[in-house]
């Protein structure tokens, strides 16, 4: 097994309780013809993997039918939490080289399963990446920061690659395909390990309320471009630090805190 | 000749696809039923009535999970016009007991419910998937269907095309001799929320009973009729619109629902609704006149497809049609697969099955009665004549003696321009279609 892809068969969010609106994200699609694109590049099979129940099949028969080798489904409640999400995926994905996945869920959002998953695997990670190029043994990608800034990333295998939705469009699925991806066999695992509910915090993601003063500049354009930042855009204000895991993780917590988004 | 990959392609999978693919299916034939929406039932907007007697056969019991709104226990016809509502109503509580008459429904989960017992019986229902055209062997028989996806011919012994009011594939095939819009009416709805205890008190009903109102006079200059229908929380209220009228009267058809909503007999219902969708569709009103050659070698054509609606005044029906004419597509195709024999004669079955049945059998006796209804005098002068008659009838005018009838219906009828002569002609044609 060394080509991934992590799909989520999630509801529509302006159906959220109807199962015939739900399927796959657009991200998830990107992820998962990107995986395709690689497996036809490599010449490997790709195989397929979500957690959820039963009616998550589709999403996995969707796969197949684009070219997908394999699918497993991983027993769980569509509650299931990220953490144990990314921890089932993980377990059953040990060997994988290249793990592609969306950015984000529609329904939670939090983008927590590929860094996880990247975390149990022991593998490089590419996160929220804009851009694609397959390069054999390696993909470079790129990645959107602040202040229209891009980061170009060179990743080698292993590697797990979270891609936006507008990165890639999903091949439509041969007619023959479809109907051999019908009848296909989903291999059905439990979770290695417990799965918990997730508990969905109730406040938005957002910095507390800051005092602004008013822009300063002649014209309307003036003040408009000091109030969205752009005039700054270009303006190196970031810094790169080189730290151990466990400072990196401390610094973050810290200017997060520092910039209004965690109370203590 | 290439080998079929199935026995039997059905094209679309709303009610008579469906229904046809039950029948197919369960006697053992390898069925695809091919739909272009995500689900069956997507593209659907109908909100209307549901009369699925039919399927007493097909699905015993189907009342016990067929998702209904409301069974309907009143049905209301009436007459407007600007400033009066003349209403006949009736009401029966044995339409809301087993076997129950008609019922209210959406067809997005009516028709996605169908198309589960297709796949149980064991259909394989692949959706978004169009179908763009034929395949044809040299000697023009259909052996399949092209569709729109990569590697996307799929070929089989008979294509039943159920794709709806605007059938491609039948017109492909020829079977339409010509289309005429004359022969189409535009159906726009909206669907208002309301909470379920106002709807009944509004329209006076409990539990799971609803209501059937079926409108004339409410279109203004342009020949229709009009339609209010109680959902769970819903209501569907909305015109029925004939094309060439409506396009020469340049009217948007959604002033002629706002027109509606305002009437003072409708305002009162409707009140405070919340609209939640706005749709619209055509609908095959011509019934005979309009009917394409229903079958040819290789192929069977039904529902909205072969124009088996039934649009005749105080009936309008179209989703037993539909659900009788896919069964009865179904049967005859399994038959003549038993006898290998799918030419025009081998399928010959259908049409024997449609004339023996109300399929046809409803609209030879009603053939008149679309054009009747949509006339200009049953549209434009009769709800007039008819609602003054009975303002008249039913007004104290002392110290003025009660006027006689048949006074009042002459003078009335004079009044609204009605040759006496015309009068007695429509008479005529009514009783003969409904009589």
């Amino acid at each position: 097994m060394s080509i991934v892809a992590c799909v989520k068969w999630v509801s529509h969010p302006g159906e959220p309780h109807d199962e015939r609106f739900a399927g796959m994200s657009m991200a998830d699609q990107s992820a998962l013809e990107f995986a395709l694109q690689q497996g036809e590049l490599l010449g490997q099979p790709v195989t397929v993997i979500t957690v959820g129940p039963a009616g998550a099949d589709k999403v996995l028969r969707d796969a197949l039918a684009c070219g997908a080798t394999r699918a497993i489904r991983i027993e769980a409640p569509t509650t299931a939490a990220g953490t144990d999400v990314a921890t089932a995926i993980a377990d059953h994905i040990a060997d994988a080289e290249w793990v592609w996945c969306g950015d984000y869920s529609l329904d939670r959002g939090a983008g927590s399963v590929p860094p996880f998953i990247a975390a149990h695997l022991g593998a490089e990670q590419a996160l929220g990446v804009i851009a694609v190029t397959l390069l054999g043994a390696t993909v470079h990608a790129t990645r959107r920061l602040d202040g229209g800034r891009r980061e170009l990333l060179e990743v080698t295998a292993p590697a797990v690659v979270s891609v936006e939705g507008a990165t890639a469009r999903l091949r439509r699925a041969g007619l023959q395909h479809l109907r051999s991806a019908a009848a296909a066999t989903i291999e059905v695992m439990p979770a290695t390990t417990p799965i918990h509910r997730a508990e969905f915090m109730v406040r938005p993601y957002r910095p507390r309320a800051r005092e602004l003063p008013a822009p300063t500049g002649e014209s309307p354009l003036d003040r408009l471009r000091v109030l969205t930042d752009a005039a700054a855009a270009s303006a190196a204000r970031g810094e790169t630090v080189h730290l151990a895991p466990a400072d990196a993780a401390a610094r973050i917590v810290h200017a997060l805190r520092d910039w209004g988004y965690r109370d203590s | 000749m290439s080998t079929p990959d199935v026995d039997v392609i059905v094209v679309g999978a709303g009610p008579a696809g469906s229904c046809a693919a039950i029948v197919a299916a369960r006697a053992g034939l390898d069925v695809v039923l091919l739909e272009r929406g995500p689900f069956p039932g997507s593209k659907n907007m109908y909100g209307g009535v549901v009369y699925p007697r039919i399927l007493d056969t097909l699905i015993p019991n189907w009342w016990e999970e067929a998702p209904i709104q409301r069974w309907v226990t009143r049905r209301s016809t009436m007459l407007l016009t600007d400033t009066q509502a003349l209403t006949i109503d009736f009401r029966s509580e044995a339409w809301g007991e087993p076997p129950y008459n008609g019922a209210t429904a959406f067809r997005p989960d009516w028709d996605h419910w169908l198309a589960g017992h297709a796949e149980a019986a064991g259909a394989q229902v692949l959706t978004d998937t169009t179908v763009v055209g034929l395949i044809r062997d040299p000697g023009g028989a259909v052996v399949g269907v092209r569709t729109d996806r990569p590697d996307g011919d799929l070929r089989a012994k008979v294509v039943i095309a159920c794709d709806g009011v605007n059938s491609f594939l039948a017109k492909e095939a020829g079977l339409y001799e010509h289309t005429d819009a004359k022969h189409y009416t535009l159906g726009v709805k909206e669907t208002l929320a309301l909470p379920k205890e106002v709807i009944d008190e509004r329209f006076a009903v409990r539990d799971r009973h609803g209501v059937d109102i079926e409108i004339l006079g409410c279109t203004g200059n342009v020949n229709g009729g009009g339609f209010l229908y109680t959902g769970l929380d819903t209501l569907a209220v909305g015109v029925v619109l004939k094309l060439p009228k409506l396009a020469a009267q340049k009217k948007r058809p959604e002033e002629i629902v706002a027109g509606l909503k305002q009437h003072p007999a409708i305002a009162p219902l409707v009140q405070g609704a919340e609209l939640k969708e706005y749709s619209a569709h055509l609908i095959p009103e011509a019934g005979l006149t309009m009917m394409p050659k229903m079958t040819m070698p290789g192929m069977l054509v039904a529902g909205d497809a072969a124009a088996l609606c039934l649009a005749a005044g105080i009936w309008l029906e179209g989703v037993n049609f539909a659900m009788a004419s896919g069964m009865y597509a179904g049967e005859a195709v399994v038959e003549a697969l038993q006898a290998n024999d799918t030419s025009a004669t081998g399928l010959a079955g259908y049409q024997r099955r449609l004339s023996d049945t109300f399929v046809l059998k409803d609209h030879r006796k009603l053939h008149r009665a679309p054009e009747l209804v949509l006339s200009d005098r049953v549209q434009h002068l009769y709800p007039g004549m008819v609602a003054n008659v009975a303002e008249r009838m039913f007004r104290v005018d002392n110290p003025h003696p009660k006027p006689g009838l048949r006074r009042i219906l002459n003078e009335e009828r004079k009044k609204a321009g009605v040759r006496r002569r015309d009068l007695l002609r429509d008479g005529w044609t009514g009783f003969r279609s409904f009589g």
